[in-house]
């Protein structure tokens, strides 16, 4: 259940990310697949964040104009760091996942840029500009997506609630036990 | 005990699928950079091929969603109104933009017929159903592919002017290189061919939208609003179709070229409809043959 999820969840990232363009060229700056990887890395499930990042890349770069491949090893890689890091640092804080998003947006976006000018296919689109407003772009929207994500897809999330809303009840009963 | 261990087993493994994926990744990579040097697409038209369905499908998503956005914000401005008459309002002005948008297909669909007449080329119409995903290029996709007959490096065009030329073909796509992708050239002319004198050629600038007309002598006369043409020479696009006009320039002087930039008279950000021409570029002459001191005895014996 927890894949059938994670595909959905990727599946409509990909289909916002290909059709966005469309509607405000702008939008297209916000990487939607990306922080859909950046989260599964966060959860620590190594193998899902990895083919997830592979099978998002090669879904965007099939109708780009660059190199296929290339979107799939930076976003291969930048779920393997994010989870690396995620086993060895607790980043279950919210406010932690915003450098993590930046990062991530840095990370992914160099290494294609790196690719694409290694292999003789060079982006039209400036490095630090592109950049610059995908970090803005991604950073943004991805920290309510992440949010959201966490409503949606974790189930980890929905028992912790679940067990915060219990706390509350069983701590509001020994109070007015105590009062009695 | 037996989900911990998992969990130590995946940890170990990661590197090892880590490495696995990456590799998977670069070769690919590798394939798609031969193919791009040897001017051969079938990896990745094949790989477009598959995704063009659900290309398609996205491009009519889009277009649904945006359609059903604009027709909300339509809503808003009537929200004071009776509940049923401005449900009437938003049928008729849903029924009048589908005839509108129709009409204005119409017209698109008659112009594109006309430019054959213009050019004098067969050509293929097409839709455009997917923009490229990535913000670091400007490639659209287009609904037709090599059995409607389209090849590498066909010009693509409108009835305003150049989009592009084709840089990879599938069975039932293309994906179209614009004119304003820093990669994207063309031989041009300020004015008329056999008129003017100012030839030069023009690149695009990326996302600005505008191209740059470069090695214009800067004794010739160009100023803001001249209209630009194709001259054949690139191999690609026919002579005399139009490329913009000129939206401003730094004039040059006698041994500096004039800088002058150019905006697409297509509509490259609301591309619908396109034509790819069927031309072939006249072959042009081996180097061998073109040299002026090669023996040509010894060159028409080897053959």
């Amino acid at each position: 259940m927890p894949q059938f999820k994670t595909a959905a969840v990727l599946a409509i990232a990909i289909i916002l990310q290909l059709s966005l363009r469309e509607a405000w060229r702008p939008l297209s700056y916000i990487d939607f697949p990306l922080v859909v990887v950046v989260y599964i890395a966060l959860q620590r499930e190594a193998w899902q964040a990895l083919i997830v990042g592979t099978i998002a890349g090669l879904a965007i770069d099939a109708p780009s104009g660059g190199l296929l491949g290339a979107g799939g090893f930076s976003k291969t890689l930048t779920a393997y760091l994010i989870y690396f890091t995620a086993t060895r640092i607790n980043l279950e804080n919210a406010l932690l996942r915003i450098p993590v998003l930046a990062a991530a947006t840095l990370i992914d976006g160099a290494i294609y840029f790196f690719w694409q000018r290694s292999l003789g296919n060079p982006p039209s689109a400036p490095f630090v500009q592109t950049v610059s407003y995908s970090l803005i772009g991604t950073t943004t929207v991805g920290t309510f997506a992440l949010y959201m994500l966490d409503s949606i897809v974790s189930e980890k999330v929905s028992l912790r609630r679940q067990f915060a809303s219990r706390r509350r009840v069983a701590r509001r009963g020994a109070h007015t036990l105590k009062r009695r | 005990m037996a989900s911990s261990r998992t969990q130590k087993e995946i940890r170990q493994r990661a590197p090892l699928w880590l490495v696995m994926l990456l590799f998977a990744n670069l070769i690919v990579m590798a394939i798609d950079a031969q193919e791009n040097f040897t001017q051969q697409s079938v990896f990745k038209g094949g790989i477009q091929a598959v995704a063009s369905p659900m290309q398609s499908a996205t491009s009519w998503v889009s277009g649904t969603v945006g359609g059903f956005f604009r027709q909300l914000g339509n809503f808003g401005s009537t929200a004071s109104e009776n509940e049923r008459l401005t449900r009437e309002l938003a049928a008729t002005q849903l029924e009048l933009r589908k005839s509108q948008a129709a009409m204005a297909e119409n017209e698109r669909l008659r112009e594109l017929i006309n430019l054959k007449e213009k050019t004098g080329y067969d050509q293929v119409a097409g839709r455009v159903i997917a923009r490229d995903a990535s913000v670091w290029f400007n490639t659209v996709t287009i609904s037709r592919g090599s059995s409607s007959g389209i090849a590498l490096n066909m010009p693509v065009v409108t009835p305003g002017g150049i989009v592009g030329r084709v840089i990879a073909v599938s069975p039932w796509t293309a994906q179209v290189m614009l004119i304003t992708d820093e990669k994207a050239a063309a031989g041009a002319i300020i004015g008329k061919l056999g008129e003017s004198g100012a030839l030069g050629s023009v690149r695009g600038l990326g996302n600005s939208g505008l191209v740059e007309m470069r090695y214009v002598s800067g004794l010739q006369k160009v100023s803001t609003g001249d209209y630009i043409m194709t001259t054949g020479q690139d191999g690609i696009y026919p002579p005399g179709l139009n490329v913009g006009e000129v939206v401003q320039v730094t004039q040059g002087t006698a041994t500096q070229p004039h800088q002058i930039y150019i905006k697409p008279s297509a509509r490259l950000d609301q591309l619908a409809e396109v034509a790819v021409l069927m031309y072939r570029p006249p072959p042009r002459p081996a180097p061998e043959q073109a040299l002026p001191n090669v023996d040509k005895t010894k060159v028409a014996g080897r053959e």
